[in-house]
């Protein structure tokens, strides 16, 4: 194809590769390749270095520890987390989410670590992380480690907190509380212009507890004003809908050739309400 | 006129008959041009202009001088010195355009080439040209149809001085006099005809070598009407249509957007000529949505209609103008195309449309998939949906009404096109019982009220088939064309084999199958028997200048051409057995591989025995035979025009009119104004089907096409003249999971013009934008804007809920008249 000059390397192990990162500024890891192979055809990104990490073990796997807490290796791919048994009960967003991924040859090469790392907002699992209250493991340079809560993870257009020289290795993924679900809700057009992912615990026919994340922005962002109001809120549209008319205030969407960011604050309320209702009814889609 | 024998009782005509070219096709064996290559080839890369108007201030290759790998370069100015400018169709001003086949000392859109690399692999062609250093000097750009009319706009073309590259007025009956009786006027403010692509899977192609030693350039590429390419570039490279040799085999999809590849044929002949080798070209998909080609985006204003208090519409008031973006490629024809359908499906006999055409800095438009006409019907469809909303009649009575009645064919348009055959109400009562159209009439009555409204719309259009050329004296009375045809050879090999020969440049389209299908009718064997020759090669000289798949006429003219080289080769086999079996013409048929007397199957000769009486045995047969009978017999086809008359622009100007009636029942999500397709029909008039499976394929492809024009694909220039879209990723073309069930039905109205019956077809009149657009319509009602854009995204939609249309108010005015 027609990238620009670029040296590779194919590491054995998750030190290897963390070295070999920290071996040039431009370095940049390479798992399935459905982002990264697409911006260096452009030529949008200085990279000198490709260190593919697409076949070590280290970052496989699923893991569901004692405490309910989910383990996924950054280089799941999105099919096998579509098609993990561990992911059938709780939180099965992610499995579904994994599953709605455009079409089966992406599934199977494009990794969860890959498609948080990469930022772009138009991706699923950033806000879907977000709303889960994921933390992020990183490595960097001589055994270091650091976790990240996902919340803090996403900094902004494209980028995230993974320094240069780091690199993901795991995400975990904490149980959903009793009576706690999540709706997923996006807007597309051709690619989803408009996202919401609510996490929400009914009590009663009544929202005892809810998290409001919007995507398809510059970063997915909670929206606590909103959160706050759905608290007591009765499971009806227009309960719902009242509580959450606020969620685009102070967000910026970004103009594009399919919606501009007028329309797209118009239409994050809907999603919002969608994704709560959805939530609260105990589906994923609404 | 070339009268076509009809095998009375044929066996495989009219059969869903496999597709003999889907073996290789559908088990990744077809041979496109991105599989060829000649020995010693270089690889080209066009350094493109990122600006959408600029001045070109210099072009710096000495970067690529001394680079080991790198063969040569080209750039506009070497080009101005070796060739002539393009010969231009347009009457001036238009065409006194000055166009070479590269940008010289201007750039008129993103992405026009002005240098090309030749190097020794494709990535290193592609790495040197980001080293050609150019420099522009950014211009004003004027990147819509109507601003560029206005007197202070930028103009494109100097020589020209004016961007209206042609206008001319369209008036039949009494318009006037229509618009003072009428009991009604409806008035339209503004329609905007969309741009966008059918962005074939396949991007463009070429493999070209001038050879040094013959002077013959070879060109094997995927350009779908190669005679016209090399019409256009001979003149320029001041050669003789003699030194090409034009070839493909398969192709992956045309759309005529195809036609399109000629300027790029020329200037890669150049490098060649210059680096003394071969030169390979495949476009990537970026490229080809920059440069390849998109259809024709076009305005409608000041709509005026004059309407009985029946629902009788007498006729259309309006001016057209169309954008050609920023050069005349095939173009103006277009301005004349679209009258082939000038009252649509209807009996409306009076009209004044003044049509002009816009040069704007974005890509040029080339004939796509509905060229030209699917423009104007969209509009028809609209006016009648509009009248029925507005004035409160029934959208499918006001159809039915207005409709071209199965009794009136054949049927005289206004501007002296015929209507062949059909049947209308008939095609929409098929289409609204696939739908079950009441039912949907009762969901639509629950859905009011809720966020999901729905609505039914009807898409009623016409495909023009099988041009006759001399509408373009239309558009400029200088020029030498007329008429339509298509050569095919049909052959019977050494040892009896039958071949065939086509001129048409398949795309696609399965003419091996519908070839051999009528083949083995004629000669009495099986379609298996016929080889029909993959592909094109002018070689073979089995072409004449119109030769090529586009604008809906191969069932006519490519299968009467071959049914005419295949009765040729019959009459001169009868001939031969007769001779040898001393039976009378009349007594010999043609049955299983064999001549054999009627009544007295003993009396029989294989075809490999003919065969052999010709070829290598003639001195059994007497001199008069041996020197006449050759069994290689060419035919050409061609179909009963007169020239039109171009200054009342009048005449008939293509042969067949299939027709499609198309219904869609969409949900409107009026909290997001997004557009769901919840069911889908599509009724196809073809006349007398040679085989139904691939007409039904035809409808499917035309459908996806047009479904996916209405709501997800426009190529989106902004105010500086960039693409937005210039890519798949934004770009927003469908895959099989992103189309409805398409429910299908027809009706076969035969042709009395065309011998089998059969009409073109393949097009589909862009039947799906005019049946979402109404279906919208229908959705939401008359309290907001009419819809007035044939693009309907969500936020589209989402501004026309919230009272945001194109034109001021609703864009729609009722003016009742005489006291109804």
């Amino acid at each position: 194809m027609i990238l620009a000059p670029v040296e590779y390397c194919r590491p054995d192990t998750v030190d290897e590769a963390v070295e070999a990162l920290n071996s040039s500024p431009d370095a940049r890891a390479l798992a399935g390749g459905q982002s990264l192979i697409n911006v260096l055809k452009m030529r949008a990104a200085a990279v000198d270095l490709l260190v593919d990490i697409s076949r070590l073990e280290e970052l496989k796997g699923i893991v569901r520890h004692d405490d309910g807490t989910l383990e996924i290796g950054a280089g799941v791919t999105y099919a096998e987390l579509a098609e993990s048994d561990l992911l059938g009960g709780d939180p099965r967003a992610i499995a579904e989410v994994a599953a709605d991924t455009v079409d089966p040859q992406v599934r199977h090469r494009g990794t969860i670590g890959g498609n948080v790392c990469h930022a772009d907002p138009i991706n699923n699992f950033p806000p879907l992380m977000v709303a889960l209250g994921a933390t992020m493991h990183v490595v960097g340079p001589d055994g270091a480690a650091r976790d990240i809560p996902a919340e803090e993870f996403f900094t902004g257009f494209f980028t995230t907190a993974v320094e240069d020289g780091e690199l993901l290795k795991s995400i975990t993924v904490p149980a959903l509380a009793d009576g706690t679900a999540v709706g997923y809700v996006d807007l597309e057009i051709g690619e989803a212009a408009a996202r919401a992912v609510a996490v929400v615990r009914t009590e009663d026919d009544q929202i005892a507890e809810a998290k409001l994340v919007i995507g398809c922005l510059p970063v997915p962002t909670r929206r606590p004003e909103v959160e706050a109001a759905l608290v007591g809120t009765a499971v009806t549209e227009a309960a719902v809908a009242e509580a959450t008319a606020a969620a685009a205030d102070g967000v910026e969407p970004l103009s594009d050739a399919d919606a501009t960011a007028e329309y797209r604050k118009a239409v994050i309320p809907v999603v919002a309400k969608r994704a709560v209702l959805a939530a609260a009814k105990g589906g994923h889609r609404g | 006129m070339t009268a076509p024998t009809r095998v009375e009782t044929p066996r495989w005509t009219g059969q869903n008959y496999p597709r003999k070219e889907d073996r290789r096709l559908l088990t990744g064996q077809g041979r496109y041009v991105d599989d060829r290559g000649m020995i010693r080839q270089g690889y080209a890369h066009f350094v493109r202009s990122p600006y959408a108007h600029a001045r070109i201030v210099s072009i710096d290759t000495s970067k690529l001088e001394n680079m080991t790998g790198v063969y040569c370069t080209l750039v506009g100015e070497e080009v101005k010195e070796m060739t002539d400018p393009l010969f231009q169709i347009a009457p001036p001003p238009g065409g006194n355009m000055v166009e070479y086949l590269m940008a010289v000392d201007k750039v008129r859109y993103q992405g026009e080439p002005v240098a090309v690399v030749l190097a020794e692999t494709r990535e290193l062609a592609r790495d040197a040209a980001d080293l050609v250093e150019v420099k522009y000097e950014p211009l004003p750009p004027v990147t819509d149809a109507i601003a560029a009319q206005e007197p202070d706009a930028p103009i494109l073309h100097d020589e020209v001085g004016t961007n209206v590259s042609w206008q001319g007025t369209y008036e039949y009956g009494d318009i006037d006099w229509a618009l003072s009786e009428a009991d009604h006027v409806v008035k339209i403010d503004k329609l905007h005809f969309h741009r966008f692509s059918s962005t074939p899977i396949e991007c463009f192609g070429v493999v070209v070598n001038w050879d040094r030693g013959t002077d013959t350039i070879e060109v094997i590429s995927n350009n779908q009407m190669p005679m016209f390419g090399a019409m256009m570039i001979a003149p320029s490279l001041r050669i003789g249509i003699d030194r090409f040799e034009f070839v493909s085999q398969d192709i992956g999809g045309g759309f005529g957007i195809k036609i399109n590849l000629y300027k790029q044929t020329g200037v890669l002949a150049l490098l060649s000529r210059k680096a003394g080798r071969p030169v390979k070209w495949v476009e990537t998909r970026t490229e080809h949505h920059l440069d390849g080609g998109h259809g024709n985006e076009r305005w409608f204003l000041d709509i005026e209609v004059p309407v009985m208090a029946d629902g009788t519409i007498l006729g259309v008031k309006a001016r057209a103008i169309d954008d050609a973006g920023a050069y005349l490629h095939y173009e103006p024809l277009g301005a004349v195309i679209w009258s082939q359908v000038l009252p649509g499906c209807y009996k409306m006999r009076h009209f004044r449309i003044d049509y002009s055409q816009s040069l704007t800095n974005k890509c040029p438009t080339v004939p796509n998939r509905g060229y030209s006409r699917m423009q104007h019907l969209w509009m028809l469809e609209r006016i009648v949906d509009v009248v029925a909303h507005e004035l409160g009649f029934d959208p499918v009575e006001i159809r039915k009404r207005n409709y071209v009645q199965p009794e009136d064919y054949p049927y005289e348009t206004p501007n002296g096109c015929v209507y062949d055959s059909g049947n209308l109400p008939l095609s929409l009562d098929k289409a609204l019982e696939l739908v079950d159209y009441p039912k949907w009439r009762e969901r639509q009555k629950e859905a009011e009220g809720t966020t999901k409204r729905i609505g039914i719309g009807i898409g009623s259009t016409l495909d023009s088939g099988t041009n006759n050329f001399g509408q373009s004296r239309i558009i400029n009375r200088e020029l030498p064309f007329s008429g339509n045809g298509e050569a095919a050879i049909c052959k019977l090999d050494l040892y009896g084999e039958v071949s065939v020969a086509l001129g048409t440049t398949p795309q696609g389209q399965g003419h091996e199958t519908t070839a051999a299908q009528v083949v083995a009718d004629i000669l009495g064997i099986t379609p298996e028997e016929v080889t029909v020759i993959p592909g094109f090669d002018q070689a073979r000289n089995s072409y004449v200048g119109f030769s090529g798949t586009y604008a809906s006429q191969f069932a006519v003219t490519g299968i009467n051409a071959v049914i005419g080289a295949a009765n040729k080769l019959k009459a001169e086999m009868v001939e031969l057995a007769a001779l040898v079996l001393g039976a009378s013409e009349e007594e010999i048929e043609l049955a299983e591989g064999h001549a054999r007397v009627i009544g007295d199957p003993e009396r029989a000769i294989p075809f490999i025995g003919l065969a052999n009486m010709v070829y290598t045995n003639n001195a059994e047969l007497p001199t008069e035979v041996a020197e006449r009978i050759s069994l290689n017999c060419r035919h050409v086809y061609v179909p009963p025009f007169d020239p039109p008359d171009p200054d009342r622009k009048y005449g008939n100007l293509t042969l067949t009119y299939a027709s499609q009636i198309h219904v869609a029942v969409v949900e409107v999500d009026t909290e997001t104004g997004k557009v769901e397709v919840l069911d889908y029909a599509a009724v196809d008039d073809c006349g007398t089907r040679i085989n139904p499976q691939i007409v039904e394929g035809q409808v499917h492809g035309a459908a996806a096409h047009g479904i996916a024009a209405a709501l997800r694909e426009e190529m989106r220039y902004d105010e500086d003249g960039q693409l937005l879209n210039a890519n798949f990723l934004y770009y927003h073309a469908p895959s099989a999971a992103d189309m409805p069930h398409i429910k299908t039905d027809w009706v076969e109205s035969p042709s009395p013009f065309t011998g089998t019956g059969a009409k073109g077809m393949g097009e589909g009149g862009g039947a799906p934008l005019h049946a979402i657009c109404s279906a919208i319509q229908d959705a939401l009602g008359t309290d907001v804007p009419i819809v007035a854009d044939s693009f309907n995204p969500p936020e589209r939609v989402y501004r026309l809920l919230h009272g945001e249309g194109l034109g001021a108010g609703r864009g729609v005015e009722v003016v009742a008249k005489g006291g109804s």
